[in-house]
């Protein structure tokens, strides 16, 4: 028998059932620590930034914003998509991990599904408040109406209402069925009788036995394997309403899984980000430990490294196409009047994740920050280059302008982080942020085999 | 453990490398005669079938890829199916000698008189000229060349060597290795199968082309490991929770597969720009719209609802209908990609069979070599035992 490779086990230090449940509930059960009042201190002041920038937003129109003629699309779009985006990082952990059998996810997937569902909740207020009357954003639904107005069907912007909606909710179903069992530990130890009310009809009668969870795995897996495909679909979506036009830099056909790439590797780095801070306010860096961190850049490194090579084929064939719009396109982009948001883009998303080939570096904590704050940064400026490069080099140079955002712009995107972390910080507040249940199942007492020979640790028993 | 040894012995009989090598000659020989008849039918048929096989050994090759980057246990198995499956590979490079010497009848851009009388290609010679395109079909071959030897020398010591810095080194192979496989197979989809069509452009390609190789890849592993059982070789080391396991991957390139397909259909389609729809025009013309819909219908719809079941993936009858099926359609896939470049019309040639069935006798025969020559199993992979235990 050959030297087996150590693998090192998920969980550092030792961890009991009971252990990991005293710890996890006292986050929400002890008084919180400073920080955390401090932090929702600011998010609520940036909140109301929000509020006030969308309220004058009503007020005066989408005028005060610094969308011109011809860049009609400005900072609201790439907002949105930039949200979206992060968003996806918590289906594909809650969905595709789980189908791979990656039990390393079970320490990171509730935050990160509770990460996905406030990140689409910002996503969504820039298509709405983008529409200029705001108070007609229904008309995007197909009510029926005694006008006869009827959704244009085949138009992307109408496929993103129901992506991005189907997408909500299968998360929303998806986070709330892991965090039943949950909930109930929540229901048995709490001492207040409100809490136990409140947790007691949000635990919907769970008891544990042996029947109730055959039946949510069950329920889990195929919530799964329907959560799958929106991993895909969604950002693919989004990218149709980009590649379906015919505007040279939006009109390419690796849009849908490019996008889904950027998507995965921007919500990667979003969750290493608040990670990051969550373990060290909140003293859980022995249940996420460096070890998820590193599977986690790892997959920044993947899908970094694929959305480089979206970035080089795109230039490649703009140039192959002969096409002098496909052209002009790129070597505007990289050389022309946005060539600094085109080179911030490239060095965040291309050179930075380069980093990660390295295990020293991956494993470093302060690397890992950083990097996945120019992560952060160079895929907000990837949206960007794309709305913005393209449409202010139309076909047309007597309409070329240059588009620049107005401080409403840039408050409404600011206060969206108000929006984000409010609710996140009041997750982290109320609700177990890593979930308990999952957790347990990859100590070593709970294989089967645990104590014979063969197991193994970090509770696999192969 | 020694005894378990004994049974990874490779215990296939001669008669299978007989039949590769007789496969070979004869289809070889064919369609040597058939170069003769009819040089460029023999061109496209050939580029045909060796495209498919080489597909389905970078299939192989990103399936080792994958399985050392992620450190997979279940397909620990596999593994050795896998590499002796891409041992073929660097070997079809010979087979690209025809194509390099009758260029012009294949890629009209590489006629000097088609090149001077039109302004797109003219602006794309620095890219599209013979001796460039022999450079970067050299480059890729000695790329692919390197992965496989460095892949299958360490495993080979693996066998011997049970020290765990051989999985390491593997690791490290396959991580700079992945990022080479992207850029090769994207470059020589462009090369081999864009460029028939010089004008015509599609950055999604690649990954197009990549899909359909490593969904043929998993059907033809599905059918070997099936094959493997019904003669009680590997009977309780790749067992149904395998089976399962790669039925879920081969559902999923599948989907893949159509995600890839549509995405380029639908852009070109929404776009209707006359320079992007040309190519799926010449595709939907008379009988070609046949074959786009078999091609729909066959490597998308069927298998997608004969896969998804749960129970299927442990029924080796309809596992092996269904790898065999997804084997063929694969083919169809490559011939609708070349074939509208030389006849109007889908046209089948006695050529399409003869070049398949003798560039694919001679990948099968190294095949049945790995084999023969060697254990059917990584014996001393540390994984072994686990992956043999592993449940779907």
């Amino acid at each position: 028998m050959s030297a087996p490779i150590t693998e090192t086990p998920l969980l550092t230090g030792k961890h009991s059932f009971s252990g990991i449940t005293a710890k996890i509930s006292g986050i929400a059960e002890r008084k919180a620590p400073v920080p955390w009042y401090l932090a929702l201190g600011a998010a609520l002041s940036l909140l109301l930034v929000l509020f006030g920038s969308i309220g004058f937003l009503v007020f005066e129109g989408v005028g005060i914003w610094g969308v011109n003629n011809p860049v009609g699309w400005g900072w609201a779009i790439v907002n949105f998509v930039w949200w979206v985006g992060i968003g996806h990082a918590g289906t594909l952990i809650s969905a595709i991990l789980f189908l791979l059998r990656q039990r390393w996810r079970t320490s990171i997937n509730r935050f990160a599904e509770a990460m996905t569902l406030f990140a689409i909740s910002c996503a969504l207020i820039f298509p709405g408040i983008h529409v200029g009357r705001m108070w007609l954003a229904y008309w995007m639904f197909p009510i029926p109406n005694q006008m006869g107005m009827w959704p244009n069907f085949r138009s992307p912007l109408l496929w993103d209402v129901f992506a991005v909606s189907t997408y909500f909710i299968a998360s929303l179903l998806f986070w709330y069925t892991g965090l039943i069992p949950d909930l109930a530990t929540f229901r048995d130890r709490a001492k207040i009788k409100i809490k136990k009310v409140i947790f007691g009809i949000l635990a919907m009668g769970w008891r544990g036995g042996n029947r109730q969870w055959r039946h949510y795995e069950l329920a889990y897996l195929i919530l799964a394997g329907i959560s799958t495909p929106l991993v895909l679909s969604v950002h693919s979506v989004v990218s149709t309403d980009f590649a379906v036009s015919i505007i040279p830099g939006w009109h390419t056909t690796i849009f849908p899984p490019y996008f889904v790439a950027g998507a995965i590797f921007s919500g990667f780095a979003m969750v290493v980000t608040l990670t990051i801070i969550a373990r060290k306010i909140f003293n859980i860096g022995d249940i996420i430990t460096v070890n998820h961190l590193e599977k986690m850049n790892k997959i920044i490194l993947l899908t970094g490294s694929m959305v480089g090579y979206a970035y080089g084929i795109e230039f490649f064939i703009a140039w192959y196409s002969g096409n002098m719009y496909e052209q002009f396109t790129f070597i505007n982009r990289a050389f022309g009047n946005y060539a600094w948001a085109y080179w911030i883009m490239i060095f965040c998303n291309v050179l930075v994740p380069q980093v990660f080939w390295f295990k020293r570096l991956r494993r470093s904590i302060p690397v890992m920050f950083i990097a996945s704050i120019f992560i952060n940064i160079g895929m907000w400026f990837e949206r960007f280059v794309i709305v913005v490069s393209s449409l202010s080099r139309d076909f047309l140079p007597a309409n070329w302008d240059y588009y620049s955002p107005s401080i409403w712009d840039i408050s409404t995107f600011i206060g969206s982080f108000g929006l984000f972390f409010t609710l996140f910080l009041l997750f982290i507040r109320f609700l177990p942020m890593i979930s308990m249940a999952e957790v347990k199942t990859v100590l070593p007492e709970a294989d089967p085999h645990h104590g014979v020979a063969h197991s193994r640790p970090g509770g696999r028993h192969d | 453990m020694e005894n378990e040894k004994t049974a990874f012995r490779p215990i296939l009989s001669g008669i299978f490398g007989m039949i590769a090598a007789g496969a070979a000659i004869v289809g070889l020989l064919l369609s040597g005669v058939g170069y003769f008849l009819d040089a460029r039918q023999f061109l496209f048929s050939w580029l045909t079938a060796l495209v498919y096989w080489t597909t389905i050994g970078l299939g192989a090759l990103f399936f080792v890829m994958l399985h050392h980057l992620v450190g997979a246990r279940w397909s620990t198995v596999l593994r050795r199916m896998a590499e002796n499956l891409m041992w073929g590979l660097p070997v079809l490079a010979v087979f690209f000698l025809p194509i390099l010497f009758h260029m012009p009848q294949a890629y009209s851009w590489s006629n000097p008189e088609v090149m001077a009388g039109d302004h797109l290609l003219t602006g794309k010679s620095g890219y599209l000229n013979v001796p460039f395109f022999t450079l970067r079909l050299a480059a890729y071959f000695l790329v692919w060349f390197v992965l496989v030897s460095l892949l299958n020398t360490y495993s080979n010591q693996q066998d011997t060597n049970s020290s765990a810095s051989l999985t390491k080194r593997m690791r490290v192979v396959s991580a700079a290795g992945m990022v080479l496989f992207a850029v090769t197979l994207s470059f020589a989809a462009f090369d081999w199968l864009m460029s028939l069509d010089a004008h015509w452009y599609s950055t999604i390609y690649g990954v197009y082309v990549f899909a359909g190789s490593f969904l043929a890849l998993l059907a033809l592993m599905v059918l070997i490991v099936l094959q493997l059982r019904s003669r009680g070789i590997l009977k309780n080391v790749i067992t149904s929770e395998h089976d399962h396991d790669l039925g879920k991957l081969l559902f999923a390139f599948t989907i893949f597969w159509g995600y890839m397909a549509f995405s380029q259909y639908l852009l070109i389609w929404y776009g209707n720009i006359p320079e992007e729809t040309v190519w799926f025009l010449h595709r939907w013309n008379g009988t070609w719209k046949t074959a786009s819909l078999v091609l729909i219908f066959g490597q998308f719809v069927v298998p997608f609802f004969v896969l998804f079941p749960q129970a299927v993936k442990r029924m080796p009858a309809v596992m092996k209908a269904i790898g065999l099926w997804i084997l063929l359609m694969h083919w169809v896939d490559i011939y609708w990609l070349v074939m509208p470049s030389l006849h109007h019309e889908v046209h089948l040639s006695w050529m399409d069979v003869t070049t398949l069935v003798g560039i694919g006798g001679v990948f099968l025969w190294f095949f049945q070599r790995g084999m023969r020559s060697r254990p059917l199993v990584p014996i001393n992979d540390p994984t072994l035992a686990g992956s043999i235990r592993s449940l779907s």
